[in-house]
C-alpha cells in the first residue's frame, strides 16, 4: 500500500470523523496525532513543518537529550574554531512558536497494531502517524571502545573527547583516521576531518603523519578536492590508503589491525560502519534480511514499505540519497507535506524534489562544497540525481568558508526555529 | 443505527473534517518546492543571516534569476547547480509562491519584508 487513499483514511479515522461535530474541548482528544521519534535535523524539521502547515495536527517529539548537538560544523569544534554552544540547538522554539509537545524520553518499542510508542520511562504514546528519525547506529569492531577512542560521528561529548585527543597528539606522532564503507553519514565528512586534523597539527608545529585508512576503493565524495588537498596542501603529512578495512583494535598496544596487516598509531579516530538507528530493526522496519541496513520507504511520503503508518526520514531511511543534515531537512518537508495531505484525504505530491549541500572546511580559512538535487523518477519509483546538479566546488576558497556559516545558520534556523 | 443519531451522519462529519482540513490541508501550489529553498534562504524565504531573502521578491525576478542560472552554470556557483535541479514549470511555481508569501501574512505570522519592488 503505497498511497493513502480516502477509503483507508476513513477506516482508520472513524473516531476522528465522528468527533468533528463534538464541542471543541472534547474534540481536542481526537485531532490527528503525529509522533516523531528523534529531534535531529530530520525530526525537528518534520515537527516544525507539520505544525506550520496544519496547526490542527498534534505533534509530539520524543527526544532524550535536552538539546541537539549538530554534527554539522562539529569538526570546527574539534579544531577550536567554534565552541559547543555554536552547534547546540535547543527545542524551545519548536515548543513555544509552533506548539510541538516535547517528551524528554527515549522510545524503546513500537506497537504498529495498537499504534503506540513505548518509552523508557514507561509512557505509551498513541499515534495516527509515526515518524522515525533516530539517525544512525554503529557496527561493533572487536576491541574498539568509543569511550576510549571516540568516533565523534554523533556530536556531543564525543566531539569534545576527540578534540582532547587531537590536542594530545605528540609532536611528530601518527594519527590514524579510519573511514567505513559507504553509505555512511556525511560522505565528505571523514576526508574533511582528515584535512582539519592535518591542518591543526601543521599549524601547531606538531605534524607527523595523518594516516587515512579508507574502506572504500577511492575517495567517496569530492575526489578532486580531497585528492588535491592530500597530495598538495598536506603533502608529506596525509597518507591515503584506499580499500583498507579496520578489522580489530588493540589500543593498549596502540595497534590497529587491518585487512593489510597491523599498523601502530599514537592517536586514532575510527569511524565504524553504520546502519539505521537501533529502534528500526527491533520494530521490523528493516525486514527479515539482516543485511538490510536502512529502512525501505516510499520516497513520495517516506512511509515504510513494511510497516503501515510509520514513516522514516533522515539518515535512517534507505532511498539512496546522501545522508546529510540538509537532505534530512528536505526529506522531512516531503514527509510533512504528505502527512498534511493524508489527513486532508489527499495523495502525496507526485513529483517531490530534494537537495543536499555540504560545506567542508579544508584548512582553517578555506572550505569546499558538494551539492546535488534529487527528483522523483516515476518509472523506477525512486529518487534520482538530476543531471548537471551533482558537483563539488572547483577549488576551496575563503569565500566558500564564509558561505558555509551563512548556509549553516539558515539550515539550523529552518530546522529548529 | 439509533446510537448514531446523536452524531451527524458520516457524510456531514466527513464534510466538516475535510472543510477543516482544507483550510490548512490542501497545500498551495509550489509550497513544498519552495520549502526546499529554505535550508539556505530561510523559512518562507526569510533568511536569518548571510543569505539572500526571497520572500517578497517578485515572481519575474525570481523566475528570471533561476532560469538564467540554469542556462549558464558557472562551476564556482553552488546556486547554479540548485537551479539546474528544477524544471521550468517548477521554477515558475517556486517564484509565484515566494512572491505571494512576501505579500500576505504567513501561517507563522512572520513579518513580510519586501527587499525590492516588483519589476
Ligand atoms: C563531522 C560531520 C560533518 C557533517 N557535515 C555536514 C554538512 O556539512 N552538511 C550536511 O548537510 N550534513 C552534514 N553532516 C551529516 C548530518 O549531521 C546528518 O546527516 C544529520 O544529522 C542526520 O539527521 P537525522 O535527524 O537523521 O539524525 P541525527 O541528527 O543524528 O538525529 C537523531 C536524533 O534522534 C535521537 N534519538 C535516537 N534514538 C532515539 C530514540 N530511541 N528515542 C528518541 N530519540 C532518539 C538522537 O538523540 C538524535 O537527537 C555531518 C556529519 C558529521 C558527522
Amino acid at each position: 500500500m503505497l498511497l493513502p487513499n480516502r477509503r483507508k483514511l476513513m477506516q482508520g479515522s472513524g473516531a476522528l470523523l465522528a468527533a468533528a461535530a463534538l464541542p471543541s474541548r472534547l474534540r481536542a482528544a481526537a485531532l490527528p496525532r503525529v509522533v516523531v521519534i528523534g529531534g535531529g535535523f530530520a525530526g525537528a524539521t518534520v515537527a516544525k513543518y507539520v505544525r506550520r502547515w496544519n496547526p490542527q495536527i498534534q505533534v509530539t517529539l520524543v527526544e532524550p537529550n535536552p538539546a541537539h548537538v549538530s554534527c554539522i560544523l562539529s569538526n570546527l569544534v574539534m579544531n577550536g574554531a567554534l565552541t559547543m554552544s555554536d552547534i547546540t540547538l535547543r527545542y524551545d522554539t519548536l515548543r513555544t512558536k509552533y506548539g510541538v509537545s516535547i517528551v524528554a524520553d527515549r522510545a524503546v518499542a513500537i506497537d504498529p497494531v495498537a499504534r503506540q510508542v513505548r518509552t523508557q520511562n514507561g509512557s505509551r504514546l498513541p499515534y495516527d502517524k509515526l515518524v522515525l528519525a533516530p539517525g544512525i547506529d554503529f557496527d561493533a569492531i572487536p576491541g574498539l571502545d568509543s569511550a576510549v577512542l571516540p568516533h565523534a560521528w554523533q556530536a556531543g561529548p564525543q566531539t569534545l573527547a576527540l578534540k582532547a585527543q587531537l590536542a594530545a597528539v605528540p609532536a611528530g606522532g601518527s594519527f590514524v583516521l579510519a573511514i567505513p564503507p559507504a553509505p555512511y553519514r556525511c560522505p565528505p565528512g571523514p576526508y574533511e576531518r582528515a584535512c582539519l586534523v592535518a591542518d591543526y597539527l601543521k599549524r601547531n608545529r606538531r605534524a607527523g603523519k595523518v594516516i587515512v585508512l579508507d574502506a572504500n576503493n577511492d575517495v567517496v565524495a569530492e575526489p578532486h578536492t580531497f585528492h588535491t588537498a592530500f597530495q598538495t596542501t598536506y603533502a608529506g603529512i596525509v597518507e591515503y590508503h584506499p580499500a583498507t578495512v579496520v578489522e580489530a583494535v588493540d589500543w593498549s598496544a596502540r595497534r590497529i589491525h587491518t585487512n593489510w596487516g597491523p599498523i601502530q598509531a599514537d592517536a586514532a579516530n575510527i569511524i565504524p560502519r553504520q546502519r539505521a538507528g537501533q529502534l528500526l530493526a527491533a520494530s521490523g522496519l528493516l525486514g527479515s534480511d539482516p543485511a538490510t541496513r536502512w529502512a525501505p520507504v516510499n520516497p513520495l511520503s517516506y512511509e515504510s514499505r513494511l510497516v503501515p503508518d510509520v514513516h522514516v526520514i533522515g539518515d535512517s531511511q534507505g532511498t539512496g540519497q546522501p545522508k546529510s543534515g540538509h537532505m534530512a531537512n528536505a526529506q522531512a518537508k516531503v514527509c510533512a507535506d504528505a502527512l498534511v495531505r493524508y489527513f486532508a484525504g489527499e495523495a502525496p505530491d507526485p513529483a517531490p524534489v530534494t537537495a543536499s549541500a555540504c560545506y567542508s572546511p579544508i584548512t582553517a580559512r578555506t572550505a569546499s562544497w558538494l551539492t546535488v538535487v534529487f527528483a522523483y523518477d516515476p518509472v523506477s519509483g525512486t529518487m534520482k540525481p538530476v543531471p548537471n546538479t551533482l558537483a563539488e566546488a572547483p577549488a576551496p576558497s575563503s569565500e566558500h568558508y564564509e558561505g558555509m556559516f551563512g548556509w549553516a545558520k539558515n539550515l539550523f534556523a529552518d530546522s529548529f526555529s | 443505527m439509533k446510537l448514531h443519531l446523536k452524531r451527524p451522519p458520516r457524510s456531514v462529519a466527513l464534510a466538516l473534517l475535510l472543510a477543516a482540513a482544507a483550510a490548512h490541508g490542501a497545500p498551495p501550489a509550489g509550497r513544498l518546492l519552495a520549502a526546499q529553498c529554505a535550508q539556505c534562504h530561510g523559512t518562507d524565504g526569510q533568511a536569518v543571516a548571510g543569505m539572500e531573502k526571497l520572500a517578497g521578491e517578485s515572481e519575474g525576478e525570481i523566475y528570471g534569476e533561476l532560469v538564467k542560472m540554469k542556462a549558464n552554470i558557472k562551476p564556482d556557483e553552488i546556486m547554479h547547480r540548485q537551479a539546474a535541479g528544477y524544471t521550468d514549470a517548477q521554477i515558475r511555481l517556486i517564484a509565484r509562491y515566494f512572491a505571494t508569501v512576501g505579500r500576505s501574512a504567513t501561517t507563522t505570522g512572520a513579518v513580510s519584508s519586501r527587499r525590492k519592488s516588483d519589476d
